[in-house]
């Protein structure tokens, strides 16, 4: 009840959360990268590495504010990783298809561990449009959060 | 039972006395800000104590190394996270509990 008397103020950085997230956010970062290539062989895979990325980029727009990581991180960037990713999934299956094989049947390609240089591209792919779609919903939710508060009249 | 394994049973033991507290703390304390105070300290020593334990039973391997690097973190974020919550919880004007509270129910 007593947030209706204080002034609606911009955000206030912490010096703990800013360096930690300094701190931590590049090995989450490489984690998702490491749980997106390690799917072709053992527990792992696009989607969870892109879960894992996304969420190393909404710690960093926790700590320094939504606002400067959007000025930071252009949307268009997002829009370019979701269709890039979606594309190189498909691109990598029909390019097989047109080599004589199957849908994503990744042996045609003669390439020595064609396989799993496939397999890693397309994990890839899924990671880079997961990871868009994530951080890009998480900016627009944040977004109507900050449009209320300027609104201001909450009871 | 060789040393090591009293002293990983040991570290097992008081990490669980710790992981308890957290959660006597979490049912028990009144308010936000004093289950995070509960919390956020005796679960991160609880946490790091197991893992401390686990870390020795795998010794100088790749496993070891990983719970070594787990329980590092789990030490720098478990309380940053308490401190984040804490702080946005002041920041929405949340005031803290006091015995004049009770009192007045």
């Amino acid at each position: 009840m007593s947030s209706v008397d204080r002034p609606v103020r911009a955000y206030v950085e912490s010096t703990i959360i800013m360096t930690t997230a300094r701190i931590v956010s590049p090995f989450v970062f490489t984690f998702g990268l490491f749980v997106m290539f390690h799917g072709a062989e053992s527990a792992g895979g696009g989607f969870q590495g892109g879960a894992i990325v996304a969420s190393s980029i909404i710690v960093v727009a926790f700590a320094f504010g939504i606002e400067p990581t959007r000025q930071w991180l252009d949307d268009s960037i997002f829009r370019l990783l979701i269709a890039g990713g979606a594309a190189a999934f498909a691109l990598i299956g029909l390019g097989a298809m047109a080599l004589g094989g199957a849908f994503l049947e990744y042996a045609v390609y003669n390439i020595s561990h064609g396989v799993k240089y496939g397999i890693e591209l397309v994990e890839l792919g899924i990671g880079a449009t997961v990871a868009g779609v994530i951080v890009s919903l998480f900016m627009n939710l944040a977004a109507g959060l900050t449009n209320d508060a300027d609104g201001g009249d909450e009871t | 039972m060789t040393p090591l394994e009293y002293a990983v049973v040991g570290l097992v033991l008081v990490g669980l006395f710790f992981s308890f507290v957290a959660v006597v703390g979490i049912i028990r304390l009144p308010d936000l800000y004093t289950r995070a105070h509960a919390t956020s300290k005796s679960d991160t020593l609880g946490t790091v104590l197991s893992l401390g334990g686990v870390a020795l039973l795998f010794g100088a391997e790749v496993s070891g190394v990983k719970t070594v690097l787990l329980l590092l973190f789990m030490l720098i974020t478990n309380p940053t996270a308490a401190h984040a919550i804490a702080r946005a919880a002041h920041d929405q004007g949340i005031e803290p509990w006091t015995k004049s509270d009770e009192e007045g129910e």
